[in-house]
């Protein structure tokens, strides 16, 4: 069996993982869809372990099945206590199973199958039954006894009259799903919802124990679909599987790729749109008559560059679940140590980000749910003295908007007092008492991430919610992102990371201000206007300049940046853009054309500049400093 | 006993022809919903064999709808009304529960061939 171990350790691991992840639900109100798949999780392992002869996880498994299939029929009958045994129990499963890919015979746990068949019979009024399991030794190479026909390749065909072949396939996809685990699925799911469907012809391996009958049943309330064949799959040591079956629907098509070399892609594709518009700058000093010829083969390394950067780009797209899929259980954990109860719920964990940066707010999001549970939900009995339902609500929302990635964690605890905070940041000297009084209130609940300010009222509370907030908005900032803080007190706070989707390449506007050539990120500008010297309206606060129906606030660009002003030009030209607090106007010497660029990161001291986002090299080979605007008027 | 069947859609023009394609192929149309809160509400009350529900609709989305009606009865079997276009709406609705769909502009024996087939009702091949 030694040769199917690795394939075992493999697979047995996903299941256990996605049972962790989804036990969690048990205690609130899980859908049917997800009883079900704990159910067939549990399953799964049981009857990969037994056929492994792995007595002590299949023991478990089964326990644990039994457990879940209480849940199925008798939703919210498992409670808290039970769910912690069932969370227990896949722990360990898990470590037996990593053990047994380390060549460790997994280890009787005769206390936690106790514990597990009590609360089996406890809820059903029967013993549980004996754990069935193959007379195999694991870890020692033999004979692959042959295993049950238990995978089948289905293939099916939409008919050509099929006005949608795309929804088609996939509903007739989804059915299968939900007899078994679909795997090998050809074409790709993506194709299939595409409607790519050479021939309407899909192929797929099904595993399922119920036989055939349940597929024929289902596929005959399809219309447009014909099953063109069923055949079982057997695996025997004289028949190995040639290939290891692919853990997800998709994977068929798809190889795995170390992290890193998506970032050395990356950065090589960055590089090379550099090094085109290098050779771009240079063709200009070319004489005229070569020029056109050059051009022509810079335009097209150009977008051939282009679209190289972008599909590196889409490569490096990951669904924001890899990150939030964790946190159900994190939150639950820390919740029953804090003798708390809260349910967490997540929506729109299938937009996608780019892997850095996922990668980089993974701990600033767990930092943050961590502050909801620790300081935020209450305990259930101020919760109920407080008229509030016993169990906390804490609600990850991710959505998309035009080139932004919105992450919103909102709890219903107790929230923050913006007085407080300030008095807190003045009595630490953190801040002056004249400078803590001009704060919104919404400015003043961000005083939380400065190092050392916290609202608890227990002065020997030294881990106050604004511990590690700081961090938090420092590595959302460092990506390009923005943090902001919404809470009402008594009813709860709102934590908002406005992430890019993307690193990478901006297209920016560039300008001259005091003799420098500067870069403005053209998502950011509304439009440019020449005025005459002059044409400001003053009033006591700012200069103000009109804009369309509205009055904006004014900036001579070189005087916030502290540069010598130019010559005092008769007319001036104004890049009207959007920050943080509305619109606002920054004038400048010149306009000097758009340029599309690689944003690179600053490295120290130059980082500590509020204000710039980053540099770039334009074609010429000369820096530009990308500008932060809205940092710069803070 | 006749198929009972409830048509959900925010058109009472559509509504009439879904009502007439039904009625000529021997089913009962027992309600109609314009918007998916009350498709919910009359779903509950009349315990239709077969509900046909539009997608895009005040209130509450087709979607939507279907995904509650599904959750408080399992078996319900909901045929989601798409139009060219949809297609990803109609994969959002199978998500939530649609045991199938039919695509406008509707012809009486196509939108009868489906639901006579989710209905178990023709011979299995």
């Amino acid at each position: 069996m030694s040769r199917y171990l690795g394939l075992f350790v493999a697979e047995a691991s996903e299941h256990l993982e996605a049972l962790g992840r989804d036990l969690v639900s048990l205690e609130g109100t899980p859908t049917a869809e997800t009883v079900d798949s704990l159910f067939r999780h549990a399953h799964s392992v049981k009857g990969m372990s037994a056929s492994m002869g792995l007595e002590p996880i299949a023991q478990l498994a089964h326990r644990v099945e039994d457990l879940v299939d209480v849940a199925r029929r008798v939703p919210g009958s498992l409670g808290r206590e039970r769910v912690d045994l069932l969370l227990l129990a896949t722990d360990t499963m898990l470590a037996l199973v990593r053990g047994t890919g380390e060549g460790n015979a997994p280890a009787q746990q005769p206390e936690l199958l106790g514990k597990l068949s009590e609360a089996v019979v406890a809820l059903t009024g029967q013993q549980p039954r004996p754990t069935k399991v193959a007379q195999v030794d694991p870890l020692t190479p033999g004979p692959a006894a042959p295993l049950a026909a238990r995978r089948f390749e289905i293939r099916f065909r939409i008919l050509p009259a099929a006005q949608s072949p795309g929804p088609r396939a996939f509903l007739v996809y989804k059915k299968l799903t939900a007899i078994g685990s679909v795997t090998n699925l050809r074409p790709s799911l993506e194709d299939l919802r595409a409607g790519s469907i050479p021939d309407g012809k899909v192929a797929l391996v099904l595993e399922t124990d119920g036989g055939l009958e349940p597929v024929r049943t289902a596929l005959g309330l399809v219309p447009e679909v014909e099953l063109t064949s069923a055949e079982a799959l057997v695996e025997t040591a004289a028949n190995p599987p040639a290939a290891a079956p692919a853990p997800t629907a998709e994977s068929a098509r798809t190889v795995r790729v170390r992290t890193e070399l998506l970032d050395d892609f990356l950065e090589m594709a960055g590089e090379l749109l550099l090094a085109t518009a290098r050779l771009r700058d240079i063709g200009r000093h070319f004489p005229e008559h070569g020029r056109p010829v050059l051009d022509e083969g810079v335009d097209r390394l150009h977008s051939l560059v282009k679209d190289l950067h972008g599909k590196v780009m889409g490569a490096r797209m990951t669904p924001v679940a890899v990150v939030t899929d964790q946190l159900p259980r994190a939150a639950r954990d820390l919740a029953r140590k804090r003798g708390k109860d809260v349910e967490v719920t997540v929506t729109g964990a299938e937009i996608e980000i780019d892997r850095a940066i996922l990668d980089a707010i993974a701990e600033p999001l767990l930092h943050v749910l961590r502050n909801a549970v620790d300081h935020g939900i209450e305990t259930p009995e101020v919760r109920v003295s407080a008229g509030k339902p016993a169990r906390g609500q804490l609600h990850i929302s991710v959505r998309r908007t035009r080139e932004r990635v919105v992450v919103e964690l909102e709890d219903d605890g107790r929230g923050m007092d913006p007085e407080k905070l300030r008095a807190s940041a003045v009595a630490r000297g953190r801040l002056s008492a004249e400078a803590a009084a001009r704060l919104s209130p919404r400015e003043a609940l961000l005083l939380a991430c400065l190092p050392g300010v916290s609202t608890a009222n227990d002065v020997d509370d030294v881990s106050g919610r604004g511990v590690g907030m700081d961090a938090v908005k420092r590595s959302v900032e460092s990506l390009g992102g923005a943090l902001e803080l919404d809470s009402q007190p008594g009813r709860g706070t709102r934590v908002t990371l406005r992430l890019p989707l993307t690193v990478a390449v901006v297209q920016l506007l560039l300008v001259r201000a005091g003799g420098e050539v500067l870069g403005l990120p053209i998502t950011k500008v509304l439009g440019a206007v020449e005025l005459p010297e002059g044409a400001l309206q003053r009033s006591p606060s700012a200069d103000l300049l009109s804009y369309g129906q509205q009055l904006v606030p004014a900036h001579d660009l070189a005087r916030l940046l502290e540069l010598p002003p130019g010559p005092p030009p008769r007319t001036r030209p104004w890049v009207v853009m959007e920050a943080e607090e509305g619109t606002v106007a920054l004038g400048v010497e010149a306009l000097l054309g758009q340029e599309e660029a690689v944003l690179k990161a600053l490295s120290r001291p130059l980082d500590r500049v509020a204000g710039l986002a980053g540099v770039t090299i334009l074609g010429n080979g000369r820096p530009v400093f990308i500008l932060d605007v809205p940092r710069l008027l803070a | 006993m006749p198929k009972r069947v409830l048509i959900v859609d925010d058109a009472v023009f559509m509504r009439n022809m879904i009502r007439d394609i039904f009625s000529s192929g021997g089913y009962e149309v027992v309600g109609e919903a314009a918007h998916g809160i009350e498709a919910i509400e009359k779903y509950r009350t009349l315990k239709p064999d077969l509900t046909t529900m539009d997608i895009v609709m005040p209130y509450k989305s087709g979607i939507e709808a279907t995904r509650e009606i599904v959750r408080g009865d399992p078996k319900a079997v909901v045929v989601i009304c798409s139009a060219l276009g949809q297609e990803s709406l109609v994969m959002e609705a199978i998500e939530a529960g649609a045991a199938d769909f039919i695509v406008k502009p509707f012809r009486a024996e196509d939108v009868l061939t489906v639901v006579k087939k989710v209905l178990g009702e023709t011979p299995k091949v």
